[in-house]
């Protein structure tokens, strides 16, 4: 996720981490030779299907992962008691970032 | 299949009653001031927390897709048909990353559909046109799959026997009558509060299925075993084997852009834009993405019921004599399996499954058609109680499009109905994500771009016949494109993007006005509570659009939000 110079509240490492693991759970999926093959099995369960099957929660957690790295704090409050109606942002539309940029 | 097993059919019919009552009182659940208003018709007044959003999204992207179509193609073709588990692993990865910037952007300046963030992007009625207008073609085969999907519960259930054409499809019709009637009336409100029974179903209906079917039919052993024999052998009608129980390199390229196409294109549809639209911040999204994939799981396990059919001698034979109609594997496995009042339940998780979508679906189409169409090129002036009729109308009218599709397009795998929309949808990606990131794409090269790939994608996609019946159309969605099958919607984005990035540079060279941009780039990141801005469709904002349909997400959100925490 590109985290553009007017809201800093995330430092390019986690930015970068995030994007990292995103891609690497979407290669792992993508790229079909790692996977097109009936061994090591899992029971009964060939690898073709059994690596699909268990990357979902893989792919589940990475993405849990990123969502931390990427949670914004003033959201997070805004979450949980929403929508305040923003008298001081109503008047002057273009400063919708203004929570990040007071930070 | 010709007597009607009256404790199923019985069992169908309770919990689609249930469904239709919980969908007509929908209408009162978070009351807003201003019912006729296309942010609380279309969008339930945008305050949907993380849990509501969850059943949302997962009741529209799971559908009679992943319950007929998926295990139909594994049954039918093997391994091919798990590309469905693969594109479900990567959407969600894909979407994590723009979604949000959608979110805020909308939120800013009270967009409600993708083609309002292209008008106000770009300043370009034409390509905003060109977005709603694919919105809407390809949104009708994907409601099409879903009255498939209903018609193959039906037909097992011996209610399509007739051979009588209007009898034939009058519950086909019936069902859809009663979505038409509660969509109608409470709008996105109606498929949001059914989702909650909806995916209580389809879990018990799966978890039930794959713990216990596989001990009727002697263990997975068993099952991978006839499936990989049968797969072996060679098809009569085509000369070559059924299909492959593990893809072979040539398939491989086929498999993955058709995951990697689909996983790409289904944050375009219009329906599932309203999903993340209404709710309530980016951390609800990006929470969601991660929760998500239990929906992948479920399609995952539930394509394996492709397998159990096939292991099944009774489901095979009776997928036989229906004219080898593989879409009925499921729900006579259901039939054939468990006992008549649990198949009952089986057939209600399918049929409210492919019903709730449908209706989201609609909902979406019609909002795009209002906004960006009707307002956009024929009444200006229309105002939000006018505008909110025009949807409700045009719903109805989407439905009876899907209806269209079913009719005229093969169905010999309804999955294709689902990727044919793809193709369509996916021509919406550069105008739509690149746009969220950068404004350098001219507005007038994404249309010619567009243009070209919805022309060669359609050209491709009806000169592929169905297998083993050459001189029919739209029988496939893979084509031999430079030495590869591959989906054609990747090829056709791929000459869109090429399009598009070149006739930027001429049209930059020879300085086309690349109209105005309203946006600004804090405006893609931004929390913030929408300032309440004018947008140039008179009513939307005029009725107090950001006001109001806080304030309802303020009040109604309490609830949800202590549920989530």
């Amino acid at each position: 996720m590109s985290s553009p110079p007017r809201t800093a509240r995330k430092s390019p490492l986690a930015v970068v981490i995030a994007g990292v693991l995103l891609l690497a759970a979407v290669i792992a999926a993508f790229w079909v030779p790692l996977y097109a093959r009936s061994t090591p099995k899992l029971g009964a369960f060939p690898f073709f299907y059994w690596y699909q099957l268990i990357l979902v929660p893989v792919v589940a957690i990475v993405s849990w992962l990123a969502y931390l790295l990427l949670r914004s704090d003033s959201s997070a409050v805004a979450a949980d008691q929403p929508a305040p109606p923003a008298a001081p942002h109503a008047a002057a539309p273009g400063t919708e970032d203004g929570p990040g940029a007071a930070r | 299949m010709t007597h009607v097993n009256a404790v199923s059919l019985t069992v169908l019919i309770i919990l689609f009653a249930i469904v239709t009552a919980v969908g007509f009182a929908a209408a009162r659940w978070r009351r807003a001031e201003e019912m006729l208003h296309l942010n609380e018709w279309g969008l339930a007044g945008r305050g949907f927390g993380s849990v509501i959003t969850w059943f949302l999204l997962g009741g529209d992207l799971y559908t009679a897709y992943t319950f007929i179509a998926v295990p139909a193609l594994v049954y039918a073709t093997g391994a091919a048909g798990f590309f469905a588990l693969s594109y479900t692993v990567m959407v969600f990865p894909i979407v994590f990353v723009f979604a949000p910037r959608l979110w805020s952007v909308a939120r800013t300046h009270n967009y409600v559909t993708p083609a309002d963030f292209v008008r106000g992007r770009y300043g370009s009625r034409g390509l905003s046109l060109a977005v709603a207008a694919t919105g809407i073609l390809a949104t009708m085969p994907y409601i099409a799959l879903q009255l498939v999907g209903i018609q193959a519960v039906l037909t097992v259930l011996g209610l399509s026997g007739s051979s009588n054409g209007f009898v034939r499809d009058l519950p086909l019709l019936l069902a859809f009558a009663i979505l038409a009637g509660y969509t109608f009336l409470a709008g996105l409100r109606a498929p949001a509060l059914t989702a909650f029974i909806k995916d209580t179903l389809i879990y018990v209906m799966v978890i039930v299925a794959i713990l216990y079917i596989p001990t009727r039919l002697g263990g997975w052993s068993h099952i991978f075993g006839t499936a990989s024999t049968h797969l072996a052998k060679t098809n009569p009608v085509t000369g070559k084997p059924f299909g492959a129980f593990i893809p072979v390199s040539a398939g491989e390229w086929a498999y993955a852009t058709l995951a990697l196409g689909s996983a790409l294109a289904l944050f375009m549809y219009p329906h599932a834009v309203t999903g993340v639209l209404a709710s309530r911040s980016r951390n609800v999204i990006r929470r969601n993405m991660a929760v998500l994939p239990a929906y992948s799981l479920v399609l995952g396990l539930v394509a394996l019921l492709g397998y159990m059919a096939l292991a099944s001698p009774a489901v095979v034979a009776g997928v036989k004599a229906a004219g080898k109609n593989a879409q009925l594997s499921v729900p006579l496995l259901f039939e054939n399996m468990f006992p008549s009042w649990f198949a009952g339940v089986g057939y209600a998780a399918i049929v409210i499954g492919a019903l709730v979508p449908a209706a989201i679906m609609s909902i979406a189409a019609a909002n795009l058609f209002t906004r960006n169409i009707y307002v956009e090129f024929f009444k200006p002036d229309a105002d939000s109680r006018h505008q909110t009729r025009v949807s409700q109308w045009v719903s109805l009218l989407v439905k009876a499009g899907a209806l269209a599709f079913v009719f005229w397009l093969p169905k010999a795998f309804s999955i294709n109905l689902q990727l044919l929309g793809g193709i369509w949808i996916l021509q919406t990606f550069p105008a739509i994500v690149v746009g969220l990131y950068t404004r350098w794409l001219h507005r007038w090269a994404l249309v010619i771009g567009w243009a070209a790939a919805m022309i060669y994608g359609t050209v491709l996609a009806y000169q592929q016949p169905t297998a083993g019946e050459p001189g029919t159309h739209f029988g496939a969605s893979t084509a031999s494109i430079i030495g590869h099958t591959m989906y054609i919607a990747v090829a056709a984005l791929v000459i869109n993007v090429v399009v598009s990035v070149v006739l930027t540079a001429v049209f930059n060279a020879v300085r086309l006005p690349a109209g105005a941009d309203e946006t600004a780039p804090g405006n893609y990141v931004t929390d913030a509570v929408p300032s309440v801005r004018r947008v140039p469709v008179p009513g939307a904002a005029a009725a107090g659009g950001a006001g109001p349909a806080g304030a309802t997400g303020a009040t109604g959100a309490g609830g949800a939000a202590a549920s989530e925490t």
